[in-house]
C-alpha cells in the first residue's frame, strides 16, 4: 500500500518527533555544553596551568633592594621569606 | 566557562574556599598547581614549592592531569604537622577522585583532608584558664 504523505502529515509525522527528540537531545546535553570540556583521564590535556595561592606577584626584586643596613638593624626579621628554598622536603605521590 | 580554562569560576571558588579553610585549620600555606610538568614531576613539583614566599611553612599540591601523576610536597616546618603517611591519605583520596574525572572534587576534599591532618590543637598546658582549676 502506497501512502501519499502530504505537507500537512510530513509535519505531524517527521517534523514533531524530530522537535521532540531536538528538544530531549538538548536538554541532556545542556549541563555539558555549559560546564565546557570536561577532565578525562588518558585524554590530552587542553587548559593552561593554574596556580591556585601560589607566590605572590609582589615578591621583591633583588635589584630594587633598598639598602643594606636594615638586614643588618634586624637580623632575625628577614629569615627566609620571599627567597628561601625548602631544606627537607616530604609528602607523598601518586598516579591513576 | 571560557575555552580552554580548567576549571570554571564556581569550581575554582570551591578550591580556593578549600585551600582557605585548609591554611586556618593549620596554620600553614597550601598552595595548587594543575597544568603539565616539563621535567620528571617531583623535582618540578619542589621546583614550585622552592617558589613560594616561605616554603618551609608550605604544602604544595601538584596535580599533571595529561601525565597523571599527583606529587604532594611538604617543606621542612610544614612536614613536622603533616607527616608523609597523612600526605599519602590524603593522596589516595584525590587519586581516587582524579581517576573518576573528577578534579575539582578530588582537589576539594584532598585538600581538605591536608588541613585536617595538618591541624594542630592548642596546648592546653599553656593556656592560664587550666592554672585557675
Amino acid at each position: 500500500m502506497i501512502v501519499e504523505l502530504s505537507g500537512h502529515s510530513l509535519l505531524v509525522f517527521v517534523g514533531i518527533p524530530v522537535l521532540v527528540v531536538a528538544v530531549l537531545a538538548l536538554l541532556v546535553f545542556a549541563s555539558s555544553i555549559a560546564d565546557g570540556p570536561r577532565y578525562r583521564p588518558g585524554l590530552s590535556w587542553w587548559a593552561p596551568p593554574v596556580w591556585i595561592n601560589g607566590p605572590t606577584a609582589t615578591k621583591p626584586d633583588p635589584a630594587n633592594l633598598p639598602e643594606l643596613p636594615a638586614l643588618n638593624s634586624a637580623p632575625g626579621a628577614t629569615a627566609t621569606a620571599g627567597t628561601g628554598i625548602a631544606r627537607t622536603i616530604g609528602g607523598a605521590s601518586a598516579s591513576w | 566557562m571560557p575555552a580552554g580554562d580548567a576549571f570554571t569560576p564556581d569550581q575554582l571558588y570551591d578550591i580556593e574556599k578549600a585551600v582557605q579553610h585548609a591554611e586556618e585549620v593549620s596554620g600553614l600555606h597550601f598552595s595548587v598547581y594543575v597544568g603539565g610538568a616539563d621535567e620528571e614531576t617531583r623535582p618540578f613539583a619542589i621546583e614550585l614549592l622552592n617558589e613560594l614566599d616561605d616554603p618551609d611553612s608550605s604544602v604544595l599540591v601538584y596535580v599533571d592531569p595529561a601525565g597523571r601523576r599527583l606529587e604532594i610536597v611538604t617543606g621542612s616546618q610544614a612536614k613536622r604537622q603533616l607527616s608523609d603517611v597523612a600526605a599519602g591519605l590524603a593522596a589516595l583520596t584525590m587519586q581516587t577522585s582524579f581517576a573518576a574525572g573528577d578534579l575539582t572534587g578530588g582537589l576539594v576534599t584532598g585538600v581538605q583532608q591536608l588541613g585536617t591532618h595538618a591541624h594542630q590543637p592548642p596546648l592546653l598546658h599553656a593556656s592560664d584558664e587550666l592554672h585557675k582549676l
